[in-house]
Parts: C-alpha cells; structure tokens; sequence
C-alpha cells in the first residue's frame, strides 16, 4: 500500500496545533488568554501553511494512503487557500469577545480546515463523506456559537437542518453510485458510469443537491442570507469563502473524474443554475439594506461565475475556476473584515450607517474601496483577472449565451458595489462629526487586510505564478 | 433468493418518509429524527449492495456514517437545547427572527 | 415462499408501518419509539443482508445510543405533551418529490436494475466474518478512521460548547 505520508502532512500539522492549543488553554490568564490564543492560533497556522507550502509539494500526482487521497496539486492548491483561509479568520476573531475567549472555537476552526483539505483531496466516497462531515459539524457549532444571541443559536439551527438534510440526499446519492459501481473509489466508479443511464444521472442529481448547499448555488441558496446574517461576522466570512471553495472543490473533482462522459446533461443543467445563481444573487443583493445580507447575495451570485468554469469541463475551465476560488477568498475575507470592524463600533448592520466612513477611518474605507471594486470586477484588482479566465473559458468551449448573462450581471453587480462605495467616499454621516467617531483597527485586524488588500491587488497585477499554479492544479485532474 | 431491488424500493420509500417527515412536521425533533430515517435509508441500500458485489466497501461506509450520524445528533441537540432555554419552544414556525 | 422471503416481507413491512408512524404521530415519544422499532427491524435485516457486525452497531449505536439521547432530550425538555403541528403549506413539493423517489423505487423494484439483481446466496460468505472486515478497516480504511476519531472529539467539544451556561461575571 502506498503509504505517502507527506498527502497529509498539513492535516497532521493542523492536529498537532488544535492539541497545543487545547493543552495551553488553562496555562493562560484570563486577561491575556485572548490575545494568546489569537496569536498561538493565527501564528501556528501561518507556520504551517509554510511548511506545507515547502515541503508538501506533491512530486507526481498519485493515490496513497489506501486509496482514500490523492496528492495532486488541485488538493495541494486549494490546501493552502484553506490554511490561509483559517488563518485570517483567526486574525478576525481575536476581536470578538465571545469567540476569542474560547480556545473551543480555535479548535473547532482547526477541525473544519482538516476536513475541508481532505476533502479537496478525496479519492473516494467514504474518504468524502466523511471529510465533508468533518467540515460541516464545526461549522454548525461555529455558526450557532453565541449561545446567549438569539440570532445567532437560530442561524447554527437553520445551518444545521439544511446541511444535516441535504447531506442526507447526498449520502442517498453516494449509495447509489456504490450501486452502480461496485466501488467507492471516485476514479474506479468513472468506467462503470460511461454509460449514463436514467438511473445514474438520478444519483447525479441527488449528489448535486448535496454539493450545491455547500456551494449554496441556486436552489440550494436559503440558508446562506439568514445563516451569514445570524452567525458572528468571522465565522461568517469563514463560512463564505472556505466552505464554499470547498466545495467547489469537490464539484470540480467529481464532474471531471466521475462524470466526464456524461457531457452535455450534465453541463446544460450546471449552466442553467449558473445563470440563475448570478442572476438571483445579483437581483436580490439589489434590493438589500443590510450590509452582511448584501455581501451574502453577493457570494451567492459570485458562485454562478465561478461555475462557469466548471461548466467549461477543459484545462482552462478549472483552472479559471480555482483563480476565482482564490481572487474570492482574499477579497470576501477582506469584506467581511471591514464590516466586522467598522460594525462593532457602528452598532449597526445596515448599510446607511456606513455613510462617511472615509472621514472617519480613511484605511478602513480604502481597505473597503479595493474589495468593492475587486468584487464588482474592476480592474486592476484580482476579481476582474478572475472573472476574465472564467469567461474566456466560457469562450473557448463555446458556451457563449452563459458568458453573456455572465457580463451583464457583472454590471447588474457593480451597481450595488458602487452604492454602497457611493455612501462611504460621498456621503456624510449624521452631524457631519466624523472626526469625533473615528474607528480604531486593532493591530489583528490591520495585519490581516493589509495582507488581503495586497493580495488582491498582487492577484491583479503581477497574477502570473498565480495563475500558473491553478493551470498545475487544472492540469493534475486530467 | 430474493432480488437486490426488493431492499432499493425499500429503501426509497424510507427515504422518501424521511423527507416527507422534514419538509412537513414543525416539531423541531421530530424533524431531526426524519433526517435520521433517510440516513438509515441510505445505509440499507448500501448493505444491500455491499451483498451484491461480495465488497466490504458498503458495510465499511456504513460504520462511518453511524459514526457521523452521532455525532450530528450530539450537536444537533445541543443547539435544540439551546434554542429551547430562550425560546421556551421548539416550534420551526417560532424561528423566524432571522427573515428580512 | 422460503422463510428469508417471508422474514423479509414481515421486517419491510414493519419498518414501513413503524416509519409512517414515526412521522405522523401526534407525541414526539411517540415518534421515538417508532423510529426505534424501526431501526431494529432494520438491524434484523441487516442480519439477512450477511452484515451481522453492522446489525449489532445499529443496535448499539442508533437504537442504544442515538434514540436515548433523543428521548433524554425530549424529557429534558417536557416536549413528550405538546400537540404536534403539520405544515401541509410544504406538501405539493413534497408530493413532487415523494412521486419521484416512488417511481424510481418501483421502477427499481421491477426492472431491476438491469442486472443480475438475485443476492448471491454464499454459505462461505466472507461478509459474515467480522475480523475480515476489520483487515480492511483498518489498513486500507485507515485514514478515515483517524478522522473519524477527530470528528467525535469535535461533536463532544461543540456539544459541550453550545449547552454549557455561562456565569456572567458582574462588571
């Protein structure tokens, strides 16, 4: 049996660190022990992503560990989006009383970057499943953590019902498959499906239920508003970005390695929720009031483009599709950042009380101004390198109609960027008194956008051994 | 001998109760123990299929999926309890505090 | 009719019953007991299934484990007296997709699957042999077991986590 231990190097790593951390915990004193565990957590992850960054570079793509992984530089790519990830949203939530005090949430938080790396390295169901479980449970935790926060308790509730259901179909789904194919092995199961039947492209069904709550694609999208809203703002933007890769990772594995036959079905029906994911997200993020509510839609409707690269099944395609997993991240992590700062002194959610936030913290606003327009696709800001490979792999396979409704939501989206733009660099506040109500960056927060906002802009300048990196990744699945 | 899709249909109809029993009850546990019947549903057509193909590999994935299935009643309970000490209720028509 | 067809009949059948019960019952005890009768005629055919290992940890672990915890809940909580409440708003989805999973349960059950859908009537079965199966578990099922380890520490700390009442400390 091939026993690559270096396949899971980061998953060790990451354990060893959720251990420290527990075992740290009540050496610290109850004054410092947030500022310690932020620290411990946020650093350790830092070290790590180094580490596996240097020495767990897969050498050929191959299947280890039993058949359950396979270290190939998709997993390896989005390994490191994860663990960076993880990292950021442990720099966001030293400022949240409530989480930071807790070495539970770190752990949680550690747990659930175990099992999204895992599950973008899955080589077979049962190795999946569970992964995805893995990811899911620390996260319904997470998202319901506030515990004396009646929004937050019913989002963790609403999380956990939808994920717990759909990821029951999903497993209805997988049983299936297993029927068809004798195996669980996701590159073994490919032969037996190359000749789609009513019956398997029912089970494709079924697991696509599963996969689009976890990429909250249109119609699996409703919890991801009320969940994004009741959930504490890190978590959320963890949520948002890390969990969603995730299981974008997983589509693009399974639609390239299960399902290649099966074509034009299966491309048809992922182009036509793409259009109505971007399309929904785009409309409904129109009509918002709510900062955090905004910003959900508008994940929702960045998932529709990203699945336009999945439905151009070529190099180009994934590879376009992990650039925007990447170019997302950074700056949905950087969103979320900016609301969870300005939101705590603001007191509010709603977008209006965002008006002269300029005069008020102008890193702050210029933070806001590069992940607006890098959302909206602007450039030259990471998220317009991101959506241009997404549609010129639309392009290049000819799916022209889907590029189309692409461009005219990207400029349906920059409506609302704008706006909300609009309220901060031109709009006063209430009295016209900002300089008496700036709002303070603790040195956390500070550290964590300046490495996002040079990241996006990095990503849209200087994107070359960027991109080079997602074509490996693309390239490792074919 | 009987024929693999006499223990499909079964499973399907489980399932199939499952979900009914999600999308239309409003008890909160209730809900949750659907969820675990379509689990259940799937684990039966997965041995079934284990016997079909002489494999270890269904049986296997069903270890693990009572293992997940336990630990998401440990947290899914958790949260009920949760919600009930402010709500005084586990009625899914009371949780809505969050649309808009 | 051979004794594993009549077996079979009578534990679909009362995994049937007790699963309708389950779901329109009017007490959630009720509901419990149901799904518990319910798992153990699954667990029984499990045992017709060649799974005898996997029929003992649906005892143990849904009905033993899983359905108490759900019933100390229910106690906990003095939920085992509310009326129970129905959204038939929800049911013409749900009627569009019961219909789909009945048909494709049928269509299952008479055109099997086109293959040679008999179970294999194996007297020397390796399935039935618990030690065989653990030589698979645990070499090539290694990885996920670990995992699986992590998950249960993880559910234990969230449970904890979410339930445990903090004392506010007076400023």
């Amino acid at each position: 049996m091939n026993l690559n231990l270096l396949a899971i190097l980061p998953e060790a790593l990451l354990v060893l660190l959720a251990v420290a951390i527990l075992i740290l915990d009540p050496l610290f004193k109850a004054d410092s022990r947030r500022v310690n565990l932020g620290w411990l957590a946020a650093g350790g992850l830092t070290l790590i992503l180094l580490i596996s960054f240097l020495a767990g570079q897969p050498a050929q793509n191959e299947l280890t560990l039993g058949g359950m992984v396979r270290f190939d530089w998709f997993a390896f790519a989005f390994k490191m989006f994860f663990i960076f990830a993880a990292a950021i949203t442990a720099l966001l939530m030293m400022d949240v009383d409530a989480l930071a005090n807790r070495a539970e949430a770190y752990v949680l938080l550690l747990a659930a970057t175990i099992g999204m790396n895992l599950m973008a390295a899955s080589a077979d169901l049962v190795m999946l499943y569970l992964a995805i479980e893995t990811t899911s449970i620390p996260l319904y935790v997470l998202a319901g953590f506030l515990t004396d926060n009646d929004k937050s308790t019913e989002a963790g509730f609403k999380y956990l019902l939808f994920g717990a259901m759909t990821s029951a179909i999903l497993l209805y789904g997988f049983s299936l498959l297993f029927g068809f194919a004798g195996t669980t092995n996701l590159a073994a199961m490919a032969v037996s499906l190359a000749t789609p039947t009513v019956f398997s492209l029912g089970a494709l069904l079924l697991v696509l239920v599963g996969f689009g709550f976890k990429t909250s694609i249109v119609p699996f999208h409703f919890w991801a508003p009320d969940v994004y809203e009741g959930a504490s703002t890190p978590i959320a933007g963890f949520l948002s970005t890390a969990s969603k890769a995730a299981g974008f990772a997983v589509l693009l594995r399974f639609s390239l390695t299960v399902f290649p036959q099966t074509g034009s079905q299966w491309q048809y029906t992922l182009a036509v929720i793409s259009i109505l994911t971007m399309t929904i997200g785009n409309l409904v993020a129109l009509a918002q009031k709510n900062i955090k509510r905004m910003l959900a839609y508008s994940s929702i409707a960045h998932a529709g483009y990203a699945l336009i690269g999945v439905v151009a099944a070529s190099t180009l395609g994934t590879a376009s599709a992990v650039f925007y997993m990447m170019a997302y991240i950074l700056t949905n992590l950087a969103a979320f950042a900016i609301v969870t700062v300005a939101g705590r002194v603001i007191g509010s959610d709603d977008l209006r009380a965002y008006d002269g936030l300029s005069r008020r913290s102008p890193y702050l606003a210029l933070a806001m101004l590069v992940a607006f327009l890098s959302l909206a696709g602007m450039p030259p800001f990471g998220g317009f390198v991101a959506k241009l490979l997404v549609f010129a792999a639309g392009v290049e396979k000819g799916w022209i109609g889907l590029v189309i409704a692409g461009i005219i939501n990207s400029i349906i989206g920059v409506y609302y960027y704008l706006t909300t733009l609009k309220y901060v660099y031109l709009y006063r506040m209430e009295g016209e008194d900002e300089e008496s109500y700036p709002i303070p960056v603790s040195r956390p927060y500070a550290i964590a956008l300046t490495v996002l906002v040079a990241g996006v802009i990095l990503l849209g300048t200087f994107f070359a051994p960027w991109y080079d990196l997602t074509v490996k990744a693309a390239a490792s699945l074919f | 001998m009987i024929p693999v899709s006499y223990y499909l249909a079964l499973s399907a109809i489980l399932f199939t109760t499952g979900m009914f029993g999600v999308l239309i009850r409003r008890n909160a546990l209730v809900v949750f123990m659907s969820i675990e019947l379509m689990l259940n549903a799937a684990n039966l057509s997965l041995v079934a299929f284990s016997r079909l193909y002489q494999t270890f590999h269904g049986q296997i994935f069903v270890f693990f999926i009572m293992a997940v299935a336990a630990a998401e009643v440990a947290v899914g309970l958790a949260l009920i309890v949760t919600i009930f000490r402010s709500k005084q209720s586990i009625d899914l028509d009371q949780m809505n505090s969050l649309k808009g | 009719m051979t004794l594993e067809l009549f077996l079979f009949f009578t534990l679909a059948l009362i995994a049937l019953v007790t699963a309708g019960g389950m779901v329109f019952s009017k007490s959630a005890v009720y509901a419990a007991l149901n799904l518990v009768t319910n798992f153990l005629s699954v667990a029984i055919l499990y045992l017709l299934l060649d799974a005898p290992f996997i029929a003992l940890a649906q005892v143990t672990v849904y009905a033993g484990a899983i359905m108490v915890l759900f019933l100390f809940v229910i106690m906990l909580l003095g939920v085992e007296t509310l009326r129970a409440e129905f959204d038939w708003k929800k049911i013409w989805l749900q009627a569009v997709l019961a219909l789909a999973l009945l048909v494709e349960g049928f269509v299952m059950l008479f055109q099997r699957m086109g293959q040679a859908a008999n179970l294999p009537f194996n007297t020397a079965s390796v399935l039935t042999n618990p030690s065989e199966m653990a030589k698979v578990l645990f070499t090539d099922y290694l990885l996920p077991f670990e995992l699986t380890s992590i998950l249960l520490l993880v559910a234990m700390i969230g449970a904890i986590v979410l339930t445990k009442q903090v004392k506010k400390r007076s400023l």
